[in-house]
C-alpha cells in the first residue's frame, strides 16, 4: 500500500521543519549577539572545559604580570635608594682621604667629622625610603622605619637596624619566586643580619677624625670604607640582575598572555564572518521553507473543483 | 420462485440513494474533524443487500436479482499495532523532554563559561591573594581578599541552593502530575468514564467510533507519563496500568471501569519510565542533579580545607573558611567572619609584609578545587548535550510513528473531496435510475391499454 499523505502529516512536517530552522537560527543569532560560539557548556563540552582552563591560565598570567610590575616598582625604588647611598658613601670616602692627610689641622678634621656625621644621617634617611608607604629596606617590617634618622647632638647615636631578616618574595611565574628586597642591614649594618657595616665604619672614621688618628684613617678606615662601597655595588648589582630578570619575565609573560588570549579566542569566540554567512544562508532556507509550506498547505483538490 | 414486484426497482434505487447519502454524511464528518486531535477517519462499509431468487427464463434453478446496497458498518480506519509503537516512542519522548528541560535549567544556573560563573569568582579570589602577596600589609588588599572570599562562597552556596531548588521543582512537578487530583488522575477518571460510555453503547450493538478515538487519545496522553499497559479483564472491560500501577480497573464481573481508590498519589519502587520516571530521577538523591550537588560540595570542602591548610597551617589558629551545613541542611561554605577581619587577616606568619601565606594560597589556583569544578562543568555539559541529542532523536522517532499512524488514520482532504464527487455522482445516478423506473411505470399505468381512448 502506498503511503497516504494526510493534511495533518503535511502540516506537522512543515511545522517541524520550520521549527528546526528557527532553532538553528536562534543558535546563530545567539552566537552573533554574544560573539561567542560557546555560550553554554552543552554547546561544546570539551571546548567549554578548554575555555575555562584557558581563562584560569589567562587570569594567572595577568596576575603574574601585575606581580612583576609591582616587583619592578619595588626594585626600582630600591635601586634609586642604593644609588643615593652609594653617592653619599663615595663622598664619605673622599672625606676620609681628605681627613687622612697630616696637612689638615684638628679643627679642619673636626669639620670633616661633622660632615661624616651628616652623611651618616643622610644615609639613614635614604635607607628609610618608602614605596607605596612601605619601607623597602626593612625586611618584612615595612611599617616601621628601619633606621633612626634623627640627628642627636651628643650622646650615643642609635644606629641599630630595626627591620628584620625576612626576604620579600614575589611570584613572577607559576612556582617561580624572586626575592625583591634589599635589607637595611645588608647595606648599612646595625646587627640583625650580615653583610654591610657602613654605619659602624663611618662612626669609626668620625671618631678617628676627632681624635686625629690620621694613620688609622689613611689605612684601615680607607680600606674599610672602600670595602663598604664594594659591598654596596655588589648589592646594587644583585638588584640590577633582579630587574633584568623581571624584564625578561615581563616580556615572556606578555608573549604567553598573547598566545593564551588567541587560544581562548579560537576556542570560545565566534568567527563572525562565518556566523553571519551562516545566518544569511539560514534566513534564505527559512524563507524558502515558509514559501514552500505556504504553497503546500494552501492547495488542495478543493481549489480545482467547481 | 417468487415473482418480482413491479416496484422493486424503485426500492433498489432508494437503497442506493440512502447508502450514498450515508457515505456523504461520513465524508462530512471526516472533513469536519480533519484537524481534531486523535480523530480517526471513518468510512461507510457498503455491502449489497440480500438478493432475491427469481425464475429466469429456462434456467433450472432460476437466478438471483440484486436488491441494492446497504451500509453494513461505519469502519474506523486504525492500526492497533501502530498505536502500541506510538505509545512506546511517546514514553521515550516524555522521558527525554522532562530530563532535557530540567537539565537545561541546571546548565543555565551554572552560568559557565563566562564572567558570572564560579570559575571567574575563584580566579578573582586567588588573584586577590596574589595581590595581597605583593603588599601583604595593605588594608585595601586585605579588604579585597575578604570581598572576593564572600563573593566566591556566596556564589557556590547560591548554586548549591539553586540545584536543590531544581530537584524540588522536579518533585513538585511529579506531585502535580501524579498526585491525587493531578493530571494523571484526571486522565484516568476521564478514561474510566469513556470506557463505561463505550460499554453502554456496545450493549445496544452500536459501534461508538468517536468514543474509541477518545479512549485512544487518553491512552496516548498517558503514554507520555510512563509505561502504559492495557490488559483485558474477565468482565469484558480493560485494565490500564501506568508503570505497573493500575490506574483504571474494570470490574471482573460487571465490567464497569473505575479508578481504584487510593491509587493516587502514584508511588513507584521501580522507575515507571516516561515523564514520571524522569521527574523521579531528577529529584532522586542518586539522580544527576544530586550528583552535581555532591561534586559541588566537594569543590567547596576542598577549597575550604586547602585554603585553611595554608592559612591556618598549624591547625591551632583561626580558619579562613568554614564549611558546614546551613539550616536547611545544604552544604555551606562561608568566610569565617567576624573571627577573620581586615584587622587580623594576615598574609604571612612573620612581619607585617611577610607574604608566605598569601603566596601559598594564590598558588592554589588551578589546584584540586579548581580541577574538581572544571570536571563538574564538563560532565554536566556532556550530559546536557547528550540529553539534547536524545530529545531530538526521540522527537524524530515519535514524529515518524505519528506520520505512519496518520497515514493510515488521518483525514486526507483530497481523498474526501474525491469521495464527495464519487458519492454525489452515485447519488445522482440512483436518482436517475429511480426516475427511469418511474417513467416506465408511468408508461405502464397511464399509457398502456389506452388505444383508441
Amino acid at each position: 500500500m502506498s503511503t497516504r499523505i494526510t493534511s495533518s502529516m503535511t502540516t506537522r512536517s512543515v511545522l517541524s521543519d520550520l521549527n528546526r530552522i528557527s532553532a538553528q537560527q536562534d543558535l546563530t543569532r545567539r552566537q552573533m549577539s554574544s560573539g561567542k560560539q560557546i555560550t553554554k557548556p552543552s554547546d561544546d563540552p570539551y571546548g567549554a572545559a578548554r575555555a575555562m582552563a584557558l581563562r584560569t591560565d589567562l587570569s594567572s598570567v595577568k596576575q603574574h604580570q601585575r606581580n612583576v610590575n609591582e616587583a619592578q616598582s619595588w626594585m626600582s625604588v630600591t635601586s634609586t635608594t642604593l644609588s643615593s647611598i652609594t653617592d653619599l658613601a663615595q663622598h664619605a670616602r673622599e672625606l676620609v682621604v681628605q681627613g687622612s692627610t697630616d696637612t689638615l689641622d684638628q679643627s679642619g678634621r673636626n669639620a670633616i667629622a661633622d660632615q661624616i656625621d651628616q652623611l651618616i644621617a643622610g644615609m639613614k634617611q635614604e635607607a628609610n625610603a618608602t614605596y607605596d608607604g612601605r619601607y623597602v629596606l626593612g625586611g618584612s617590617k615595612t611599617n616601621t622605619p628601619p633606621f633612626d634618622a634623627t640627628v642627636t647632638s651628643g650622646g650615643t647615636p642609635n644606629d641599630a637596624y630595626s627591620g628584620d631578616a625576612a626576604t620579600q618574595l614575589r611570584e613572577i611565574g607559576p612556582g617561580v619566586t624572586l626575592a625583591v628586597n634589599v635589607r637595611g642591614d645588608e647595606v648599612l649594618g646595625g646587627t640583625a643580619g650580615s653583610g654591610g657595616n657602613m654605619l659602624a665604619v663611618l662612626r669609626d672614621v668620625s671618631a678617628h677624625l676627632r681624635s686625629g688618628d690620621t694613620a688609622a684613617l689613611g689605612t684601615t678606615d680607607l680600606k674599610a670604607v672602600t670595602g663598604q662601597i664594594d659591598n654596596l655595588l655588589a648589592v646594587q648589582a644583585r638588584v640590577g640582575a633582579g630587574m633584568n630578570r623581571l624584564d625578561t619575565a615581563s616580556s615572556r609573560l606578555s608573549e604567553v598572555e598573547e598566545s593564551t588570549t588567541s587560544m581562548l579566542t579560537n576556542t570560545e569566540d565566534a568567527d563572525m564572518a562565518e556566523v553571519i554567512t551562516k545566518y544569511s544562508t539560514q534566513q534564505a532556507v527559512y524563507q524558502s521553507a515558509l514559501n514552500a509550506g505556504a504553497r503546500i498547505i494552501q492547495t488542495s483538490l478543493l481549489d480545482f473543483l467547481h | 420462485m417468487a415473482s418480482i414486484s413491479t416496484f422493486s426497482g424503485i426500492q433498489t434505487s432508494l437503497r442506493g440513494l440512502l447508502a450514498q447519502q450515508r457515505s456523504l454524511d461520513v465524508t462530512s464528518h471526516n472533513i469536519a474533524n480533519a484537524s481534531t486531535v486523535g480523530y480517526t477517519r471513518q468510512e461507510a462499509t457498503l455491502v449489497a443487500t440480500r438478493a432475491m431468487n427469481v425464475s429466469a427464463g429456462d434456467m433450472a434453478n432460476g437466478g438471483q436479482l440484486g436488491t441494492g446496497v446497504d451500509v453494513q458498518s461505519y469502519r474506523r480506519v486504525r492500526d492497533q499495532f501502530l498505536d502500541l509503537q506510538y505509545r512506546a516512542q511517546n514514553m521515550q519522548l516524555g522521558d527525554q523532554t522532562a530530563r532535557s528541560d530540567a537539565l537545561q535549567n541546571v546548565e543555565l544556573s551554572f552560568a559557565e563559561p563566562g564572567d558570572a560563573g564560579i570559575q571567574n569568582a575563584m580566579d578573582e579570589f586567588f588573584g586577590a591573594w596574589a595581590d595581597l602577596s605583593n603588599s601583604a600589609d595593605s588594608g585595601a588588599a586585605k579588604q579585597a581578599v575578604i570581598d572576593k572570599a564572600r563573593t566566591l562562597s556566596s556564589q557556590i552556596n547560591d548554586l548549591q541552593a539553586n540545584l536543590a531548588k531544581q530537584r524540588q521543582a522536579a518533585a513538585d512537578e511529579y506531585t502535580q502530575t501524579a498526585g491525587a487530583g493531578g493530571q494523571i488522575n484526571q486522565i484516568s477518571t476521564d478514561l474510566a468514564a469513556t470506557l463505561n460510555a463505550i460499554r453502554s453503547a456496545e450493549k445496544t450493538g452500536a459501534q461508538p467510533n468517536d468514543l474509541y478515538d477518545r479512549r485512544d487519545l487518553l491512552l496516548d496522553q498517558l503514554s507520555t507519563m510512563g509505561q502504559v499497559s492495557v490488559t483485558n479483564s474477565a468482565g469484558g472491560g480493560i485494565d490500564v496500568s501506568l508503570g505497573g500501577v493500575t490506574v483504571v480497573d474494570s470490574d471482573d464481573t460487571t465490567g464497569v471501569a473505575s479508578v481504584p481508590a487510593g491509587s493516587f498519589p502514584l508511588t513507584y519502587t521501580a522507575s515507571p519510565g516516561g515523564k514520571l520516571g524522569a521527574l523521579l530521577d531528577m529529584q532522586s538523591a542518586t539522580g544527576p542533579i544530586a550528583s552535581y550537588q555532591t561534586a559541588l560540595a566537594t569543590v567547596a570542602s576542598t577549597l575550604a580545607s586547602s585554603v585553611n591548610g595554608v592559612y591556618n597551617a598549624s591547625g591551632t589558629g583561626t580558619d579562613f573558611f568554614t564549611y558546614g551545613t546551613d539550616p536547611t541542611g545544604l552544604p555551606q561554605l562561608a568566610f569565617n567572619e567576624p573571627a577573620v577581619n581586615v584587622a587580623n587577616l594576615t598574609g604571612g606568619t612573620g612581619g607585617p609584609a611577610d607574604n608566605s601565606i598569601a603566596l601559598g594560597i594564590s598558588r592554589l589556583q588551578g589546584g584540586a578545587a579548581d580541577q574538581t569544578y572544571k570536571q563538574l562543568v564538563t560532565r554536566m555539559g556532556n550530559e546536557v548535550s547528550a540529553i539534547k541529542r536524545g530529545e531530538a532523536n526521540a522527537q524524530v522517532l515519535t514524529d515518524n510513528v505519528k506520520d505512519r499512524r496518520d497515514s493510515v488514520s488521518g483525514v486526507s482532504l483530497d481523498e474526501e473531496m474525491t469521495n464527495i464527487i464519487r458519492f454525489q455522482r452515485a447519488y445522482q445516478a440512483s436518482a436517475r435510475a429511480m426516475s427511469t423506473t418511474d417513467e416506465m411505470l408511468d408508461t405502464l399505468i397511464n399509457r398502456a391499454g389506452r388505444v383508441g381512448l
